[in-house]
């Protein structure tokens, strides 16, 4: 069984689908160096990351497909499931074959697949952008902390570097020990493991300030904690203000 | 009195259904599937009721000089009362949204003092947060009814939505429940929010820089089940003023018994369920192409509380069903039970692949467990039964309203 072995990141497995679409001998597995444990039957070609070709194959899936095809691949990968990456080589060659329409495909096997990646990943993005709380610490940045399933943080620096422009900030990825940090010009990523932090004088306030709206905006005789949480699983309830105190 | 106190009296205070402060806006995701996908808000929390919290939804004050029958806040409620000063709303509302708490504000108030005196406190609020602290968030307000319509009209340069409640479905039932108020106070402003909408999103095609006037639109929200009009009767009056008025959407909000008054009705709980069937056909007349007379007429003017009234109105029409799925096009499809604006524009598309067989219908995922009964896909009926016009009602009552209910128990 041959295997691609690429870097991990984006741009890696950009290069790993270009090596793909011109090898004679096309990968049965793409996997990143940090997934990939050696096995009795595995062959593998390791992929050195090339902008050139990531970039060219960036281009042509926004070209030759859609816009919308180049963000379901973006976010698929951002999903991390198993065996999205060969999936992914899978549902492009369809793609290059029969254009953006392939996403209606409905009852494709593959298509159906990547659709699923990707509303998983697009729907935790979308909830997240609710449910990150920032805290306000001593050197006044604001400081939000997380555990998503999925590896949204980019998603969210760009969301937040809009909504949230004229303040500092850091979103931070507790799980995968990675944070975006924001200046208000511009934000990066940086490996960031848990810290202590020291709140503001002032964040206890407005903490208390939410969660006495919190508890009594909701009407008790339709009281109904299962549609709650169905909502908002409570996974996400340790760093959310009004539910972890 | 301190902050935390205003905020515990005036957010609770803004939570009932039938008051000055009510509307649905924090429950858009209500009538059900399709829902979710127009409403692009965002949720940051869920209540202990299951609702979505997005908006710091709040009264400016609960002190009322009016005394309507149904509200909480009336002036002969016995009640803890509170008022805040338009910097405590700027502050929490700048704070909230800093750290994504909200998504914005929502302002509503009881009426004190006089209209006028009320609605210029709330017109300063959001004046202050637009141009002075350079606030983008979401802004919904309540105008007043009775303001001068000269400050109702500088708010609504600042806010994205505003409207005025209609409050109750006919003048009879205002004037007996809510004698502080005139028709005339509510309808003149929402006429005249509704055509400064047009009119300023005509200018905004001319000049790009053109003032905004609420752009997203004013939803007034009534109530049902205080007095006694039919749902005919409410759906007529709520599709001439989509007609009419400019509106976005109307919320229904199902009368929540608080206040003991002769000229209440003794309910031991809300009417929700009507509540859910009133959204569910509003969403018909908005999204699925139906007339209200479609829906219900002076003989059967009530909804029906078994089926959701477009499996109801197919069980009235039978004679056009079963529909082919594989030839019908997209206005048919869409009056099929069970098949949604989502799935019916996705049957349209997979079409062009090939004709669909049962197999690839249950991939594209419309509620096959309704559409089954009034569809045929390659010729064939996939129904547990033979179809038969004369006894399907019969037959359905026992399968589909079991789910209904079950549905019902995870939306409230
Ligand atoms: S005007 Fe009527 S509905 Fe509004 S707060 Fe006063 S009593 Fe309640």
């Amino acid at each position: 069984m041959l295997y691609f072995i690429y870097d991990g990141s984006f741009q890696g497995f950009l290069t790993a689908i270009y090596e793909a679409f011109y090898s004679d001998n096309p990968p049965e597995q793409i996997v990143s160096e940090e997934n990939f444990t050696t096995n009795l039957f595995s062959t593998t070609k390791k992929i050195e990351t090339d902008e050139e070709k990531s970039d060219k194959v960036y281009a042509a899936i926004k070209d030759k497909i859609s816009s919308y095809t180049l963000r379901t691949v973006y976010y698929c990968f951002l999903s991390e499931l198993e065996e999205i990456e060969i999936n992914l080589f899978h549902y492009l060659k369809l793609a290059f074959k029969e254009g953006g329409q392939v996403n209606k495909f409905h009852s494709n096997d593959i298509v159906k697949k990547i659709k699923s990646a990707r509303r998983k990943v697009s729907r935790e993005a979308h909830r997240m952008k609710g449910l990150l709380r920032f805290r306000t610490l001593k050197n006044g940045v604001y400081y939000g902390p997380m555990e998503p399933d999925y590896n949204i943080i980019e998603i969210l620096a760009r969301h937040f570097a809009k909504r949230l422009s004229d303040q500092d900030w850091i979103i931070h990825d507790l799980s995968r020990e990675w944070a975006a940090i924001y200046n208000q010009q511009e934000w990066a990523l940086t490996p960031l493991t848990e810290t202590e932090i020291e709140l503001s004088a002032m964040e206890e306030e407005y903490q208390d300030l939410w969660q006495e709206f919190f508890d009594s905006i909701a009407i008790e005789n339709r009281q109904n904690k299962k549609l709650q949480q169905q909502n908002m699983p409570k996974k996400y309830w340790k760093h959310l203000v009004e539910k972890n105190n | 009195m301190d902050l935390k106190t205003k905020l515990s009296i005036l957010s609770d205070a803004a939570k009932y259904d039938a008051s000055c402060s009510s509307s649905g806006s924090s429950r858009s995701n209500k009538s059900g599937g399709v829902g979710n996908a127009a409403r692009n808000g965002i949720c940051h929390s869920w209540s202990e009721d299951g609702r979505c919290i997005s908006l710091l939804k709040i009264l400016f004050t609960n002190n009322c000089i009016y005394d309507c029958a149904y509200c909480i806040n009336r002036a002969s409620n016995d009640k803890q009362r509170a008022s805040f000063t338009p910097e405590e709303v700027i502050k929490l509302t700048i704070n909230f949204y800093r750290r994504n708490y909200i998504e914005g504000l929502f302002l509503s108030s009881a009426v004190e003092k006089n209209p006028d005196y009320t609605m210029e406190q709330m017109l300063e609020v959001v004046k202050k947060l637009r141009e002075e602290h350079k606030f983008n968030g979401y802004i919904h307000l309540k105008a007043i009814p009775g303001a001068d319509s000269q400050l109702i009209q500088e708010a609504g340069t600042y806010a994205d939505r505003m409207s005025v409640n209609i409050e109750l479905p006919s003048n009879d039932g205002l004037q007996k429940l809510a004698p502080g108020k005139k028709k005339e106070d509510i309808l003149k402003p929402m006429n005249m929010i509704g055509s400064k909408i047009v009119e300023s999103k005509a200018n905004r095609k001319k000049y790009n820089n053109a003032p905004q006037f609420v752009p997203a639109g004013q939803s007034p929200q009534l109530i049902v089940g205080a007095t006694p009009e039919p749902d005919y009767q409410i759906l007529r009056l709520s599709e001439s003023l989509y007609q009419k008025m400019n509106l976005k959407r109307v919320y229904y909000s199902a009368y929540v018994p608080v206040n003991q008054d002769s000229n209440l009705p003794a309910i031991p709980k809300p009417p929700l369920l009507r509540e859910h069937r009133l959204y569910q056909a509003d969403w018909l007349l908005r999204f699925y192409g139906f007339s209200a007379d479609e829906l219900l007429n002076e003989g059967n003017p009530e909804l029906d509380l078994d089926f959701d009234p477009k499996m109801d109105w197919a069980l009235r029409n039978l004679d056009i069903f079963p529909i082919e799925i594989n030839k019908a096009g997209y206005d048919t499809l869409l009056r099929i039970p069970g098949i949604g604006v989502r799935s019916a524009k996705k049957i349209i598309s997979a079409r062009q692949e090939k004709a669909l067989n049962y197999q690839d219908l249950k991939k594209i995922g419309p509620a096959l467990n309704r559409a089954k009964y009034f569809i045929t896909c390659r010729g064939k009926y996939y129904g547990d039964f033979a179809f038969n016009p004369d006894s399907l009602r019969q037959k359905l009552k026992h399968k589909v309203g079991k789910q209904d209910k079950y549905t019902q128990l995870s939306l409230f």
